[in-house]
């Protein structure tokens, strides 16, 4: 321990006098002429001892009297060994990306460095291993005092490209202040490339190397993901370690809000691992980065391009003017089912050709002319998706020419099944084969088709086949042609030869085919793209630091970064690519320490810590309590302890929260959510019904309380207005006892909101949760339902609403078909998947951590508003379907 | 002797308020005060009686005795006048130290108020006719209203002690004006000596509220004006109700010794209005 400022402990010589002063108590008295003193005399005997401060008390003081002293000389605490040698010290950090996590720290340790350099009096040089933003050189600064050092260290930044270890070697050779030298080394763990030996021996040769190591796991970097057909596939690289590594890699929107999420494990000895994002096609392509949870820096950050999200489709329309005619035109159901989920173009192929583009359909279009068959032949073989559909001239063709554009060879004429003239019934699908990319679809029985094409027997045609009817003829066949694919219906894209178009299977058949094609492929030509907007050290999209150059739009999967080319986005927006730290960075290696080197810990430098501020804290404190034994021995607190102690209750109180618990469940509304068994969900159904409570409280004249958890059969139920239930498709069968109580809550007036999550999100959700609630509410006394509608008194009970969206929408909600006068004609249950709960849980701040779908604040409102209705009704019953009679009263007063 | 013109001076200065203020003061106590109301030598008609053996012819008032006609001896009347005869009163008011001294709840010192007193009674008593005497040496008696300036200038060279050898007049009235703070044995012997004489009169104890009532709160150390020590009190609050015994036994006793001597014995706080204290000594002179 050392003092700053040691002249101010003489005033510790002053001890004495301030024991003098102080012990001269009680103050001297007050003197007053006074004729009649005889009478006082002798009054008060035992005053005569004169008071005296008790020498513990008086040791107090002294004591805060010292701690002040000491205080003020500013002592400092673990100053920490000397650092070896006494001549410059040089500072050699390194800021590449991995520094950014844990650069406070490292600037902490510099500082302290600096500190200890500053005390004997030696001046230092600053080496920082990674090229800054200015595109200036690596070199060693200047040997500077230290004060000035400090101002370069401040602007000092991670940098969001890795060090250039062969640079600062030369760097390091090339400084000749090295009389007496040593250097204090900020390593980033990592070798950076294959120099770090060159750079270790240009070290050493400087001088004593003190290596401080910062007691931190090494920084996992984000790879390129792959997009794959309905997902894609994040990847997660270390240096090599012997402990698991948990990575969780977030998807994000371009508005920062968080869509999917992955959580990888890498195992021990691994060095990388991956880990899948499943999305529904609309969330993904609005995904903009992928971000690595923990401390930001350069290699935390992926940002994400237009080619795993855009898939333009493009309908070989031509000159055919009757495509969109309604009902009947070719692809007037195409683009009716494909226009919401992705951008549709048409035009003719040339046209359609000269952009970028994913998909192209055809619809019963025989060969093109000569030169655009083979553009779209060529189109194909580089990556694009064809799907055709057959129709009355493709089957006419079929006999005459081989068309290389189809996956299978034709048979003349096709079929008929059904019709007048023929004995057979129109043919039903058969469900979809595993590897089929329709699995997982439900084949609809109502699906008919009466004519389709037929494929050509051979032995490769089951292989070549995605959907088949229930006869085996094939429905939907494909083949790879060079990186693309042709896939043909076998049917109409209109109503004429089946019914499949009119499906909801076509629309999700088609989102299927769209989705499994690869993004729109990069112009990899020459064309240099200008920096437009790059990462900087913690992982944050900025402008272009003044290095950056443009790049070769075909070098972008191979560049590794680098000052000139940090990673960010380059070139216009309708060619936008990204540079990402991730794609072309060598694999990662732990850096060895460096040999003789002096290895430090930065707790072992000696973190300094100031006590000045704890010791004079401590002589306040001592003085506090010396002033409440001072008024206690005055006999001042008799009387005034009771208040003080109360108004000390009242400031250390915590500040009430907005829900407070109900005193008693019976004077109090509030409500209630069954759990789950899923801790996840219950949290979610918990703070969705607080953010509920709270929206309730400040628009309607309800008071409600914090909601309630409820195991039926266990809980009390008669105090809850409503219950909200999730279903998750592992909630257990209800034993006979929860029944009975779920049962007789609602023959008395309860009403239960029961969600499966899953609504309209295409089971991509909460998977299995309809099946589940099918196999639970078997136990419940469900009255008969009905969908319900904008007539009913839900929808009007508070706002009027149309519709009763949650976190999704579009899904039925039901309600009691039938009016039950015992119960207000209230319905007992109200059954959807909208996933409500979500939609309502808000943060601390405000936003939402749950995005709704298809999206919009809107949305939110309204999902707040059935809220709102809901709980309105549970309240007031059916006091608002009084409403409806309001026309015919008007009417009868009016004659 | 410019000194003692000085002093003359401020002295002179500040008699004459002194004396207007004592002449207001006893001017409104001097209403309603009547004659003796008895028989004896004195200038002013007293009463008519019937004439009786062995009276003097002299003294028989022919006009009234022929207007009663009847024969005589029966119809003469004598005529005789109210008694007349002028007492001595010695006043002595208290110049000690502790007299020279006032608190803050009063407006002026005790001493002051015993000046003011002392001579608003020599007023009255003058203007009753009676001889005022000051206890001290080569004092001269004083008849006249006249005589007040005269009296006014005496008081201020007026000892704080009565001199032991003073010669009394018999059968007069003393009046004594101080704070009578001493021991009681000093008073008792002051008594003693006037009972003695014989004398009657009225012990009048000027009190400050201050000293009445203690008002002093905290830590005090208390000192005395005239070299009776000092005392601490740490909370004189705390003695507030002792003190106020001491001082209750003490008039007690005061009041008991001067009963013994049949002297009358008042007290008078400061802070009242000095006419108060007034009627009540003139009352008690009046009463015999």
């Amino acid at each position: 321990m050392i003092f700053t400022a040691p002249w101010v402990l003489f005033a510790l010589l002053g001890l004495p006098v301030i024991w003098w002063l102080i012990r001269m108590t009680p103050p001297a008295p007050r003197s007053q002429d006074f004729p009649a003193i005889r009478f006082l005399m002798g009054l008060h005997t035992t005053e005569e001892t004169p008071a005296r401060t008790p020498a513990w008390l008086l040791l107090l003081r002294l004591l805060a009297a010292a701690l002040v002293i000491v205080g003020l000389a500013r002592p400092v605490l673990d100053a920490g060994s000397a650092l070896p040698g006494n001549g410059p010290l040089l500072l050699v950090i390194d800021n590449g990306w991995a520094s950014a996590p844990g650069w406070d720290l490292r600037k902490k340790a510099s500082t302290a460095i600096l500190d200890q350099a500053e005390r004997s009096g030696r001046r230092a040089a600053l080496l920082a291993t990674a090229t800054n933003g200015d595109g200036a050189p690596i070199a060693v600064t200047a040997t500077m005092p230290i004060a000035d050092l400090r101002q370069r260290l401040e602007a000092l930044q991670p940098e969001a490209w890795p060090p250039d270890r062969a640079a600062a070697a030369r760097a390091l050779t090339a400084w000749h202040e090295r009389k007496d030298a040593s250097v204090a080394y900020l390593p980033d763990g990592l070798t950076d490339g294959p120099d770090f030996s060159d750079f270790a021996a240009a070290l050493r040769n400087v001088g004593d190397v003190t290596e401080i190591g910062l007691e931190m796991p090494p920084v996992p970097l984000l790879l390129s993901p792959n997009a794959e057909a309905d997902r894609l596939v994040v990847h997660v690289a270390r240096v090599p370690d012997d402990a698991p590594l948990h990575a969780i890699v977030l998807g994000q929107s371009g508005d920062g809000r968080t869509l999917a999420r992955s959580d990888i494990i890498i195992p021990p000895d691994a060095t990388t691992g991956s880990g899948a994002m499943t999305l529904p096609p609309e969330l993904r392509n609005r995904l903009t980065r992928l971000v690595l949870e923990g401390p930001p820096s350069a290699g935390s950050v992926m940002l994400l391009d237009e080619r795993s999200r855009r898939r333009p489709v493009g309908l070989l329309t031509g000159d055919l003017t009757t495509a969109d005619t309604p009902f009947i035109g070719a692809f007037y159901f195409v683009r009716r089912a494909l226009s919401p989920f992705f951008e549709v173009r048409d035009g003719t192929s040339t046209a359609l050709l000269s952009r970028d583009i994913s998909v192209l359909l055809m619809a019963d279009q025989p060969q093109l002319p000569g030169s655009q068959q083979e553009a779209l032949t060529n189109w194909v073989k580089h990556g694009g998706l064809l799907i055709r559909f057959a129709g009355p001239r493709t089957a006419e063709a079929a006999g005459n020419e081989t068309d290389p554009l189809l996956p299978v060879t034709l048979l003349a004429n096709g079929r008929q099944l059904g019709g007048a003239m023929s004995w057979s019934q129109p043919a039903g699908l058969a469900p979809f084969a595993p590897e089929s990319p329709f699995s997982g679809l439900t084949a609809a029985e109502e699906v008919k088709v009466e004519r389709q094409v037929l494929a050509e027997p051979s032995s490769s045609l089951a292989a070549h086949t995605w959907a088949t009817l229930r006869d085996g003829t094939p429905l939907v066949t494909e083949k790879a042609l060079g990186a693309g694919r042709v896939v043909l219906f076998h049917v109409t894209a209109n109503a004429d030869w089946s019914n499949l178009p009119l499906s909801g299977l076509f629309v999700e058949m088609l989102r299927r085919l769209v989705a499994i094609s690869v993004g729109v492929a990069t112009p990899a030509d020459k064309t240099v793209l200008a920096p437009y907007q790059t990462v900087d050290g913690f992982g944050v999209l900025n402008q272009p630091p003044p290095s950056a150059t443009g790049l070769a739009a075909d070098q972008f999967s191979r560049s590794p970064v680098s000052a000139q080319n940090p990673p960010g986005l380059y070139g216009p927006e309708e060619s936008r690519q990204v540079l990402n730290l991730g794609t072309a960075l060598s694999p990662l290696q732990a850096a060895p320490p460096i040999d003789g080197a002096k290895l430090q810990t930065l707790s072992g430098i000696g973190q300094e810590r100031a006590l000045a501020p704890a010791l004079i804290g401590g002589a306040t404190a001592l003085l506090l309590v010396d002033m409440f034994i001072s008024l206690a021995m005055r006999g001042f607190f008799r009387a005034r302890l009771g208040a003080a102690g109360l108004a000390l209750v009242i400031l250390c109180a915590p500040a009430a929260r907005a829900l407070e618990p109900p005193p008693n469940p019976a004077t109090a509304t509030q409500l209630g959510y069954i759990l789950s068994g899923d801790e996840h969900v219950d949290r979610i159904a918990e703070a969705g019904l607080e953010a509920l409570t709270t929206y309730v409280n400040r628009r309607t004249a309800a008071a409600l309380h914090r909601p309630d958890p409820i195991r039926p059969g266990e809980t009390d139920l008669s105090p809850y207005p409503l219950v909200y239930w999730p279903i998750t498709a592992s909630t257990q069968n209800l034993t006979s006892d929860q029944a009975a109580a779920l049962n007789t809550y609602m023959e008395h007036g309860g009403i239960i909101l029961i969600d499966t999550r899953g609504g309209g999100s295409g089971e991509g959700f909460a998977p299995g949760s309809a099946e589940a609630f099918r196999r639970i509410g078997q136990a419940l006394h469900i009255p008969p339902l009905t969908p319900l509608n904008d007539q009913h008194v839900l929808s009007r009970a508070f706002y009027l609403l149309s519709d009763f969206p949650g976190r999704f929408t579009g899904e039925s909600v039901w309600v009691q078909r039938d009016s039950d006068p015992t119960n207000d004609s209230v319905s007992p249950v109200v059954i959807g998947g909208n996933d409500w709960a979500a939609a309502w849980v808000e943060n601390q701040d405000g936003s939402s951590p749950y995005a709704v779908i298809p999206g919009g604040e809107r949305q939110r409102t309204m999902a707040y508003r059935f809220g709102v209705n809901l709980v309105m009704y549970a309240l007031t019953g059916n006091y608002k379907g009084d409403q409806v009679h309001i026309p015919a009263i008007l009417r009868r007063l009016g004659q | 002797m410019a000194k003692a013109t000085i002093a003359a001076e401020t002295a002179g200065s500040r008699l004459p308020p002194l004396l207007i203020a004592a002449d207001r003061v006893a001017a409104t106590v001097a209403q309603g005060i009547h004659g003796r109301r008895r028989t004896g030598q004195g200038d002013s008609f007293w009463q008519f009686r019937r004439f009786v053996r062995g009276d003097l012819l002299t003294r028989v008032d022919w006009r009234q005795s022929a207007k009663s006609g009847r024969e005589p001896p029966d119809g003469w009347f004598i005529r005789e006048t109210e008694w007349e005869a002028a007492q001595s009163v010695c006043l002595w008011r208290d110049a000690s130290p502790s007299m020279s001294w006032r608190s803050d709840l009063a407006t002026v010192e005790k001493r002051q108020r015993a000046d003011l007193l002392l001579l608003a009674l020599a007023s009255l008593l003058l203007r009753g006719g009676e001889r005022v005497i000051l206890l001290r040496h080569d004092a001269h008696p004083v008849m006249h209203r006249s005589g007040l300036d005269r009296l006014a200038v005496a008081l201020e060279g007026m000892a704080g002690e009565i001199p032991t050898d003073l010669p009394l007049p018999r059968f007069g009235a003393v009046v004594l004006f101080s704070d009578f703070l001493s021991p009681l044995e000093d008073i008792r012997a002051l008594m003693a000596r006037f009972a003695g004489v014989p004398l009657t009169g009225y012990l009048m104890q000027i009190l400050d509220p201050a000293e009445a009532a203690l008002p002093f709160q905290g830590r005090i150390r208390f000192r005395g004006l005239e070299k009776d020590g000092d005392v601490l009190i740490p909370r004189s609050e705390t003695v507030r109700d002792a003190y106020a015994r001491r001082l209750q036994a003490h008039q007690q006793a005061l009041r008991d010794i001067c009963a013994t001597a049949g002297f009358g014995f008042g007290v008078h706080p400061t802070n009242q209005t000095p006419e108060a204290a007034l009627l009540t000594l003139y009352a008690a002179l009046t009463k015999r």
